[in-house]
């Protein structure tokens, strides 16, 4: 076990949404807002590490045949109670993200690092591998936010700073209102994903 | 041909059956814990949230009370199911124990999923006011609308039924009802639930 390693993995050269291409849709759908990037970004980080821990928990007396069905109904588990604790105690998030807290359930990365890492490792090791990853795919939403808010709406830290409406940088008329909509969310991860294959592959060389 | 035969062992057949039942009962025990502590306070937060729109819907809300859910009848439910929207609840607002008008909530369908909405109804069949109490539309486009931001004109996208009534005919997007650039889904949505709420207020005694 190398959690330095399994670090650099889960921010960089692994990252889940930029490196494996994972959980594009709220990715894309929900980083209009600094609140809405990080409060989903807990949301996930914390599921996929009580999640990744449970199933590497109960790995060995999982049948292999009906694997996906047993971690399928784990994450469900714990999305359902994380939705019902945001509802009580931040309502505003869970009124902010909607939909996109029961869709964690189908998070490609929850799934993804219960069959490719969770399944396979020790608990120790997943539960790291769950942060790092949670904190990778947080960084990725935080950047997205924080590109097409300023971008957009000329703005930062929207939902959470300066009582909600986030800190005024430039005039919201002048800022390009194409990137708050879903086209400005696949741009804007597009930009984000080539910028990383740039890095990673200079740095091969 | 061999290795494609599925293994046809009862007790292995058993095996899974039983492991899969007991997580899923394990599971569902969590979540029914889960549900008991939050219930009370996910159902205080949407009362306090009930209490909140309806004030924001009223002329007066300093002074105004607000009565217990009062009795549906037929003829309310099915002129809001004519109007495009769905009755949910129906509490009158007092001033000094006498009745100004009433706070309508009605459900109607967005782009994403169901708008529950409370609107404002003076005695006269005047609209006093909009709010949004739940909805699940689409981050930074539909939620624009939810959030009263201000048309081309100035006004707000749900303050701009304010004044309106029964005696200017059905309400319609794009005819008397401006949208929200992109989010005309959500518009709509919001005009149906108004059209429904003043026909079951006409629709009372």
């Amino acid at each position: 076990m190398n959690i330095g390693k399994q670090f650099k993995e889960g921010l960089l050269t692994q990252n889940p949404v930029l490196v494996q291409v994972l959980g594009m849709c709220s990715t894309l759908a929900i980083t209009t807002s600094f609140f809405n990037g990080l409060g989903m970004g807990v949301a996930v980080t914390i599921i996929l590490t009580l999640s990744n821990v449970i199933i590497s928990a109960i790995r060995k007396i999982v049948p292999d045949k009906i694997r996906i069905a047993m971690f399928i109904v784990v994450i469900a588990g714990f999305v359902t109670m994380v939705d019902l604790l945001l509802q009580a105690f931040v309502p505003a998030l869970s009124e902010s993200l909607g939909v996109f807290i029961p869709l964690i359930v189908v998070n490609c990365i929850i799934l993804g690092r219960a069959e490719a890492f969770s399944y396979k490792n020790g608990i120790v090791a997943s539960f790291f591998d769950g942060i790092f990853q949670g904190i990778g795919y947080t960084l990725v939403l935080l950047a997205m936010c924080i590109i097409r808010e300023f971008l957009g709406k000329g703005s930062f830290g929207g939902g959470l700073l300066n009582g909600g409406a986030g800190i005024q940088i430039f005039p919201a008329d002048y800022g390009v209102g194409m990137l708050t909509l879903p086209v400005g969310g696949f741009l804007t991860l597009a930009c984000l994903i080539a910028l990383m294959q740039w890095a990673l592959s200079k740095n091969k060389k | 041909m061999s290795n494609t035969k599925v293994s046809m062992d009862p007790k292995y057949i058993i095996k899974l059956t039983v492991t899969l039942f007991l997580t899923c009962v394990v599971v569902a025990g969590l979540l029914g814990g889960v549900n008991a502590i939050t219930a009370d306070k996910i159902a205080a937060s949407n009362w306090q949230k009930t209490v909140e729109a309806m004030s924001a819907v009223v002329a007066d809300p300093a002074s105004t009370n607000f009565s217990d859910a009062m009795e549906l009848t037929d003829a309310m439910t099915a002129a809001a199911t004519a109007a495009g929207g769905t009755l949910d609840s129906v509490y009158e607002a007092q001033v000094n124990g006498q009745a100004v008008g009433y706070a309508v909530k009605v459900v109607s369908s967005g782009s994403q999923g169901n708008i529950e909405m409370m609107v404002g109804v003076d005695t006269d069949g005047t609209v006093t006011g909009v709010s949004i109490v739940k909805n699940s539309e689409t981050a930074g486009i539909g939620s624009k609308v939810m959030a009263n931001e201000p048309l081309a004109t100035g006004v707000g996208v749900l303050d701009q039924f304010v004044g309106k009534s029964a005696a200017d005919g059905t309400l319609t997007v794009g005819a008397n009802v401006d949208a929200i650039t992109g989010a005309t889904v959500s518009s709509r949505g919001v005009t149906a639930g108004v059209n429904a709420a003043l026909a079951a207020a006409g629709a009372i005694g």
